[in-house]
């Protein structure tokens, strides 16, 4: 169980990704668990995830300057770790 | 996986051939003999011919920089996604931009030198200008087919469908501007006698239309298709960030095509003569040229975003 949840939050990361980086998203997401949580990409569990969103706005920052996009889209991985929270404590 | 180190040291090489390939055809235009045609026809000395010889040539050295860059940089990327269910078809795609980047050098080069034999040796002239004329056939004949296998691989891939009103545009354009090709190339024959070689082209029309006119046609067709291939793959493809450079790198490669067409639209139509002639058709080729260099530019810089969203 505990396997499937962890994975499901790398999907769920991915999937909120591919919006902005399509078929680059799955590749990017790995890299940024690899590099700066230092894990491997099944490994990535509830309690990273604030860490990995933290990351991903100083990286996606460095490929764009559309300030509103990047906010949009870390709004959306924010309602992910959000909603996780929410389904842990129910 | 390429690391970053081996995929910046494939702009270097190219940057460095490049300007090696720039600086034989500086040093050609320096040391080969001069067009007695030319000089006489607009009263120039032998250091003022040299001197505009390669004035004019700057166009063709900036384009062939921008293709190399381009092509490298592609190359660059196309490391990193190699094994992606895509990097198949890119690897394709920048293989046949390295065969258009070579093109420009490669006919460049070779046309001056063979020109230079012309003119100290006039019996040698059909043979220069038959022999850069397939040159200038043969190398984007070969750029096209590949960029055409890549572009439909990538179409099938994403399982996209070509609109039948595209594909009616596209076949209006190819054939009202083949149909104007075929009329402007046999106002140069003497249509009463197939076999004769007394035309700009030194062939017989029969052999024109089989070994140039239709290969023509074709490498033309498959490059209009192949444009509007990656550009409907560029707008169908998910992600705001990477559409965006894709599409800057679908662009680049839209203007490449499109301006090598065109170039190879002008030179049919006003056949070669060998040397160095002032008028519309030098102004035309330059301006094509420095907008094919811009298509690499741009292909370049979406390559290279593409490439920062695989490292970052």
């Amino acid at each position: 169980m505990a396997a499937s949840s962890k994975s499901s939050i790398y999907d769920q990361v991915v999937k909120v990704t591919h919006v902005y980086l399509g078929p680059a998203a799955d590749r990017f997401i790995a890299r940024q668990v690899e590099n700066h949580l230092h894990k491997s990409p099944d490994e990535l569990s509830q309690a990273d995830l604030l860490s990995l969103i933290d990351w991903i706005k100083v990286v996606v920052s460095l490929l764009t300057e559309d300030n509103d996009l990047i906010e949009e889209y870390t709004n959306e991985l924010q309602k992910l770790a959000g909603k996780r929270t929410k389904l842990k404590r129910s | 996986m390429a690391s970053k180190q081996q995929t910046a040291q494939l702009t270097v090489q190219a940057l460095q051939r490049a300007c090696g390939l720039a600086l034989v055809y500086a040093v050609l235009i320096l040391v080969l003999p001069v067009s007695q045609a030319t000089i006489q026809t607009y009263y120039l000395s032998p250091l003022e011919y040299r001197a505009i010889l390669f004035i004019v040539s700057l166009p063709s050295i900036v384009a062939w920089i921008a293709a190399f860059i381009g092509y490298a940089k592609l190359r660059e990327y196309v490391s990193l996604v190699r094994k992606t269910p895509e990097g198949t078809h890119l690897d394709k795609l920048a293989t046949g931009c390295a065969w258009l980047a070579w093109s420009l050098p490669a006919t460049t080069i070779l046309s001056l030198l063979l020109n230079a034999i012309a003119n100290q040796h006039p019996a040698f002239y059909s043979t220069s200008i038959i022999s850069v004329n397939y040159l200038g056939l043969l190398l984007p004949l070969v750029a096209f087919s590949i960029i055409g296998v890549a572009s439909r691989g990538l179409v099938n891939l994403a399982k996209l469908r070509l609109s039948r009103a595209s594909i009616r545009v596209i076949m209006l354009f190819f054939l009202a501007a083949g149909i104007l090709y075929c009329y402007l190339i046999f106002q140069r024959f003497d249509m009463t006698s197939l076999s004769s070689t007394q035309n700009p082209y030194f062939l017989p029309i029969w052999l024109m239309v089989l070994s140039v006119i239709v290969p023509y046609l074709y490498v033309w067709f498959i490059g209009l298709l192949a444009a509007y291939e990656i550009t409907l793959f560029s707008q169908q493809t998910d992600g705001v960030l990477y559409r965006q450079a894709l599409r800057l790198l679908v662009l680049g490669l839209v203007v490449i095509i499109i301006s090598s067409i065109v170039l190879q639209y002008i030179n049919g139509i006003q056949p070669r003569v060998g040397r160095l002639m002032f008028g519309y058709h030098l102004v035309l080729v330059s301006i094509f040229r420095l907008i094919g260099g811009s298509g690499f530019i741009a292909l370049a810089i979406g390559a290279n975003r593409l490439k920062k969203i695989e490292e970052i």
